[in-house]
């Protein structure tokens, strides 16, 4: 375990440190100098050159590069680069409403998910399957900006029960809180809600279909404890992995689900960022959305490979 | 009890073949004829539609009525009209951005059977490329070209290559030791030819289930990317930056909304209904 941990592992730094770069190189080919609009509308070139200089505009791209890295690594992401703002407090801000957001859509996903691919997987019943079936099939390809405005149109509009968009933080008033974060996590929450219950259902089929069951079946246990303490812990490893991914994923479905619930999150910054030309802040919540994914990419494989050993002999 | 059907199948000629290939499902089928009519309602938009789709008018959120099937917008637009128009955008999406994506992704699929510093060095790129989520990708590109259709395009192209590029890698690696291609390699055939006229031919299966994926997704990220204001912007319409406006105005024209909503989801889930029947024709045979 510990020598695919050890191979695993500096893939996943290298495929950072390359995505880093990227990051880096790409925003620089932005058009527009971020100097120019720092300096504003107004200003002279002598005056837009000693902007530069004072963002550091001048240096070298080399050592641009390891600067911000340095800054990112020590957890100093410095000023932006127009209003002057210090962007480690905006991320700040933005990051636990956003984490909120996220940890609520991966209760409900991991909840709704398990439920449906539970009944796919043990039903033998056609309607039964039928109806989840066809349900997980709007609920995987519904996108987000669809599934948001409908919620909002039933729960908050024709049945005024919700608020149709806002944040209060749970900490403060959990009862208004869970109010504002029910429909943004859950809307959030269906399309890997659906990718679960795919996933589980295949792979619970496949267990009921082992000689242990009916062994199981035979010395005449209770169908509950077949099915959740000999069944489900043997299907679920396959699920576990699309979990992560799923999880990677859902910081860019974060930034269209704040965007219909105007939940003061870090992809509300992420867009209003790319609008106002912020670019010293898109490079950093870009570095930071491509790390989280890169990171739960690998801590997937690990699990995946603890508990399968033939993960770790492949290549 | 299930009876053995012992009848051999009726000789058929490819044209047959390939019509049987693409109708064989009929979750497929209803998945292409749901496209293809809202593909060509946006074709002919200019004939289809009652209003002009920047046309102002004085009546500003109207419901629906036999005039305005679907009311009007905040701008007095009529909404029916926007739509149709809209639908342009996704068609212009789905026919530039994702073969050009596929093509790319497929090429460089190849290259990584040429040798073997070359797969080792495009499979960290395409490891960098799709550690960009659709979405961060979109953002990305937005913030390089500046938000506007370019940028979903782009986008689009780009979130394609690394999805094409490791299903052509892994067709070469599974094929690439069959005896068919080491005999064509031992008669001398040159290594690119012998990817692209003996390789590529028999992996294309499970290109095609992609292609319709990624129409599904192109359709996807231009809604999304519209929503967000970084995709094709105001006035020129598009069904997400209709969802994006509408949602202000969902007690006076829920139709402003509806609309596009059923539209979406009719194109996404469309592509991916032909996805999943081309799966179960082509890969699960």
């Amino acid at each position: 375990m510990i020598r695919y941990a050890i191979r695993r592992i500096p893939s996943a730094l290298l495929v950072l440190f390359l995505a880093s770069i990227a990051v880096f190189a790409l925003i620089h080919l932005a058009k527009g100098d971020p100097a120019a609009l720092a300096a504003g509308p107004d200003a002279s070139p002598a005056e837009i050159a000693a902007k530069r200089h004072q963002l550091g505009l001048d240096d070298s791209l080399a050592s641009q590069y390891l600067n911000w890295l340095r800054g990112e690594l020590t957890g100093d992401l410095g000023n932006a680069y127009i209003s002057g703002g210090s962007i480690g407090e905006l991320v700040r801000n933005g990051l636990g409403n956003t984490v909120e957001l996220t940890s609520g859509a991966v209760v409900l996903a991991l909840a709704l998910g398990g439920a449906a691919g539970m009944g796919m997987g043990v039903s033998r019943r056609r309607p039964v399957n039928a109806v989840l079936n066809a349900l997980t099939t709007l609920a995987f390809a519904v996108p987000t900006y669809v599934s948001g405005v409908l919620l909002v149109l039933v729960l908050a509009v024709i049945f005024p029960i919700l608020p149709a968009g806002g944040h209060e933080s749970l900490l403060r008033d959990p009862t208004i809180g869970v109010q504002y974060l029910i429909m943004p996590a859950l809307c959030l929450s269906l399309p890997a809600a659906a990718t679960i219950a795919r996933f589980l259902a295949t792979s619970m089929r496949q267990v009921l279909d082992e000689d242990f069951l009916a062994t199981g079946v035979a010395k005449g246990l209770k169908t509950r404890r077949l099915l959740f303490r000999h069944a489900l812990p043997n299907a679920l490893p396959p699920v576990l992995t699309i979990v992560g991914i799923q999880i990677g994923q859902m910081l860019g479905g974060a930034i269209v689900v704040e965007a219909i619930f105007a939940w003061p999150g870090v992809g509300q910054l992420l867009r209003d960022s790319v609008l106002d030309h912020e670019y010293l802040i898109v490079q950093d919540l870009l570095l930071f959305a491509v790390a989280v994914f890169i990171v739960l990419q690998m801590i997937t494989d690990l699990v995946h490979a603890y508990i399968d050993p033939r993960i770790r002999t492949e290549h | 009890m299930a009876t053995l059907n012992v009848a051999a199948p009726m000789p058929v000629t490819p044209r047959q073949h390939r019509i049987r290939w693409l109708f064989g499902s009929p979750i497929a089928t209803a998945g292409i004829a749901v496209v293809v009519t809202l593909f060509a309602a946006g074709l002919f938009a200019p004939l289809l539609a009652p209003f002009p789709p920047n046309g102002q008018t004085n009546a500003a959120l109207q419901g629906a009525s036999t005039t305005h099937l679907l009311g009007t917008d905040e701008f007095g637009r009529d909404v029916l009209s926007r739509i149709l128009y809209g639908i342009r955008q996704d068609a212009i999406v789905a026919v530039v951005s994702v073969p050009a994506g596929a093509l790319l992704g497929v090429s460089l699929g190849l290259l990584t059977g040429l040798a073997g510093w070359l797969d080792t060095i495009l499979q960290r790129i395409f490891d960098v490329m799709l550690a960009f989520t659709a979405l961060i990708a979109g953002v990305t590109v937005a913030s390089i070209v500046g938000p506007g259709l370019p940028a979903v395009l782009v986008t689009v192209a780009v979130v394609n290559v690394p999805l094409f590029g490791r299903i052509t890698r892994t067709s070469v690696l599974t094929l690439r030791n069959r005896d068919y291609v080491v005999a064509a390699r031992v008669v001398g055939v040159r290594p690119i030819r012998l990817l692209v006229r003996h390789v590529l031919p028999n992996g294309v299966d499970p290109l095609i289930v992609q292609l319709a994926l990624s129409l599904s997704l192109a359709v996807f990220i231009e809604g999304a990317m519209s929503f967000i204001s970084l995709g094709v912007l105001l006035p020129q319409p598009s069904l997400g930056n209709m969802l994006q406006k509408s949602i202000n105005y969902l007690d006076r024209n829920p139709w402003y909304a509806i609309g596009p909503m059923v539209v979406v989801t009719l194109l996404v889930v469309g592509f991916q209904l032909i996805a999943d029947g081309l799966t179960h024709r082509l890969l699960r045979r």
